[in-house]
């Protein structure tokens, strides 16, 4: 018996040594103009996959005990910085037009906001936050959740200042979506089988604070940034502060089409419209 | 002979293993009419238990046990508007999910039917799913409770037991948002959901279980006696966030949310609760305590404080004898009650006696002066008509010492 233990464990750590590698990804600090739900634009900037601007930030991944090897190009006119929060040793700047080279390894499940510590909480509010998730499967999805005050955008970009204590946004995304389009984008709108194993890397990378509710399903918070205890935990809503974020674990035990909805039901809006904000739905088969 | 025992033996064992099932009527309303703490009155939508009472806030408590099958027929009688009931946390399925476009609405006049199998004991809540921002902020959610499988004072099956239980229901209001001119929002017939303008939302009221201010300091509190282990149901339904802020002497521990036991229990003295939340939080103590508990409202978009709401905590010392020495064969009947209850008491010696009945979410629902009684037995008969649903607990006094004994409005 004691034999087989030991032999297991050896496997194990062969196994994490042997199959352990290097990731390597680029993002883009991009700048350009957003498109929202019923046509709004307003100007945002992104830590983007291509060096072209697009809503949605870079969603980076990267397995356990493996190595992330990340390029960061400042496209902008203007400096930016480089972090992941709650990690000591990241923080770091680009002028316009250089070229930040990081490495990041984890050996545990775990969700990590990667985001622009200048000027903050401006050049993070205005799209510069997104995922790092550290042990995705083949089930996984992404949340970044964000929200707008869209006159504060144009304020922002034009060098204003805005005052946070009047922060009252009106537009509320998912991965840059809004309710209907969320649906639309598969590394966000869940669909899956009963029994399935399903990651959800979750994220508020905005400046106002939310409130995930599942219709349908518990989750259980495998990690959660803002506390341990939370580990362990099933629930039907998770209350998320700004720059938090929770790596939950679903595994559907019926069939059928569910909401997923901020319940701070104020942020089911677009433009002041309901329901063109952050809601989307879960299909399982 | 042999036959007729078998056949006997088959009923007993059907009546023995079939589940409980828990009717609830519900009536979609959207001209009711509430008090706030001011005084003035709002327009209100809601769930009302009858056409005779205004829908009240939050909606009627639906109890049930674990295990139990329980029907909901919701009747609409609210003119224009169509409604749907939710089951928030109850993992239902589809059909019974209460989303508009998902299952199914329920038009004026019509009559709707959910059914669920109640799965987990815990806090849950229902409200209306059409145009969501809107309908619970006019008032359409209410309370649900699933008890252990056998109904009785513990947190879960094998949970923690409790001597006192407290409901915090809490939600904001915006009197403006109570206007006819939002309330009377367009619905067109057929469309998959209702597509609504929402008005900034500025909330000048700050409630639990409705009730807020002067209101509240009259009607919410917990009574209790040191060394009672005392259980509170804290939800969030509102759009701040609450921070619910414990005296430290009560040595609060968070025991349990989303209707689920918490894996490893947390003792703090402020818990937050966010929007569609629950926890359940035993507190207890070992001296007497006349102290508050603190509820905090945040605004969710700047994190300001916008208000601060106040439950009083009264813990004393329980009497040597639980029961009046004086008081014997106090009974309450029927139990449960459909319209009328009958108290009756035994004294051995002329009392001077008040007579109180709390709702479980610690709502008072009739507070007498003192009066003499004589010597003997007396009948006292009330009337429950304008009870909600649910379970109340009737309380005599005389200054000294409590005798209690519960019953359920049917």
């Amino acid at each position: 018996m004691k034999r087989a233990l030991l032999t297991l464990v050896c496997l194990l750590g062969f196994q994490t040594i042997f199959f352990a590698g290097n990731v390597s990804d680029t993002i883009y600090i991009n700048s350009g103009q957003g498109l929202f739900v019923n046509g709004k634009q307003m100007p945002c900037k992104g830590f983007n996959s291509t060096p072209t601007y697009e809503n949605r930030n870079a969603q980076l991944s990267v397995g356990i005990m493996d190595t992330l090897v990340l390029t960061i190009v400042n496209n902008d006119t203007i400096l930016h910085g480089f972090d992941i929060r709650g990690i000591s040793g990241y923080k770091d700047t680009l002028q316009q037009g250089d070229t930040l080279e990081v490495t990041f390894h984890s050996s545990t499940p775990r969700v990590c906001i990667y985001y622009d510590h200048i000027n903050y909480p401006n050049n993070a509010y205005m799209g510069l936050a997104g995922i790092l998730a550290v042990g995705a499967n083949a089930n996984t999805y992404y949340w970044n959740i964000k929200d707008h005050q869209s006159d504060w955008n144009d304020s922002i970009a034009s060098g204003g200042v805005v005052d946070w204590l009047d922060y009252y946004p009106d537009y509320f995304t998912i991965n840059g979506l809004s309710n209907p389009d969320i649906n639309s984008d598969t590394t966000a709108r869940v669909e899956g089988n009963i029994g399935d194993t399903i990651l959800i890397f979750m994220a508020n990378t905005g400046q106002a604070e939310h409130s995930i509710h599942f219709h349908g399903y518990h989750c259980e918070i495998l990690y959660s940034t803002s506390s341990s205890m939370h580990a362990g935990r099933i629930k039907d809503t998770f209350p998320l502060k700004r720059m938090e974020g929770y790596l939950l674990r679903l595994v559907p035990h019926q069939t059928g089409e569910y909401p997923v909805h901020d319940h701070n039901l104020l942020s089911i809006t677009g433009g002041g419209l309901y329901p063109f904000g952050m809601f989307l739905t879960i299909l399982i088969q | 002979m042999m036959r007729k025992l078998i056949g006997t033996c088959l009923l007993l064992m059907i009546f023995l293993f079939a589940e409980a099932q828990t009717n609830v009527f519900l009536i979609g309303r959207t001209l009711g009419e509430k008090v706030i703490a001011n005084g003035d009155t709002l327009r209100v939508y809601g769930f009302a238990p009858s056409l005779s009472t205004h829908p009240p806030i939050p909606a009627p408590l639906i109890e049930a046990n674990q295990g139990d099958s329980v029907h909901i027929d919701f009747w609409n009688v609210s003119q224009l508007h169509h409604h749907t009931i939710h089951l928030h946390g109850l993992d239902v399925d589809q059909a019974n999910d209460g989303v508009p476009m998902l299952s199914f609405s329920v038009d004026h006049m019509e009559h709707g039917w959910y059914h669920f199998e109640a799965p987990h004991a815990g806090t849950y809540l229902y409200h209306c799913h059409v145009g969501s921002t809107l309908h619970l902020q006019a008032g359409m959610y209410g309370p649900i409770i699933i008890r252990p499988s056998d109904g009785s004072n513990t947190t879960w099956d094998g949970g923690y037991a409790f001597d006192t239980e407290t409901l915090l229901f809490m939600s904001e209001l915006d009197t403006f948002w109570h206007t006819d001119s939002i309330l009377d929002h367009e619905h067109i017939d057929g469309a998959v959901h209702d597509t609504l303008l929402v008005p900034k939302y500025n909330p000048d009221y700050f409630l639990i279980n409705g009730l807020s201010d002067q209101q509240l300091e009259d009607s919410v509190e917990l009574n209790s006696k040191t060394n009672y282990v005392n259980y509170f149901r804290l939800v969030n339904i509102g759009y701040c966030t609450n921070k619910v802020i414990f005296p430290s002497s009560l040595g609060a521990r968070i025991v349990d949310s989303d209707g689920r036991p918490l894996p490893i229990e947390e003792f703090s003295d402020t818990i937050e609760v966010y929007p569609g939340e629950r926890y359940g939080v035993l507190v207890e103590s070992s001296v007497p305590i006349l102290d508050s508990i603190e509820v905090h409202y945040f605004d969710m978009m700047t994190s300001e404080l916008k208000n601060i709401q106040h439950v009083k905590v009264d813990i004393r010392v329980p009497n040597q004898v639980e029961e009046f020495e004086n008081v014997i064969d106090f009974s309450i009947a029927p139990n449960p009650v459909d319209q009328d209850v009958r108290i009756s008491f035994d004294l051995l010696k002329e009392t001077n006696l008040s007579l109180r009945i709390v709702s479980i979410d610690g709502k008072l629902m009739l507070s007498e002066f003192p009066r003499v009684y004589e010597q003997g037995k007396h009948t006292l008969v009330l009337s429950t008509n304008e009870y909600a649903s649910g379970q109340y607990i009737l309380s005599l006094s005389d200054g000294n010492n409590v005798t209690s004994k519960s019953f359920i409005k049917k």
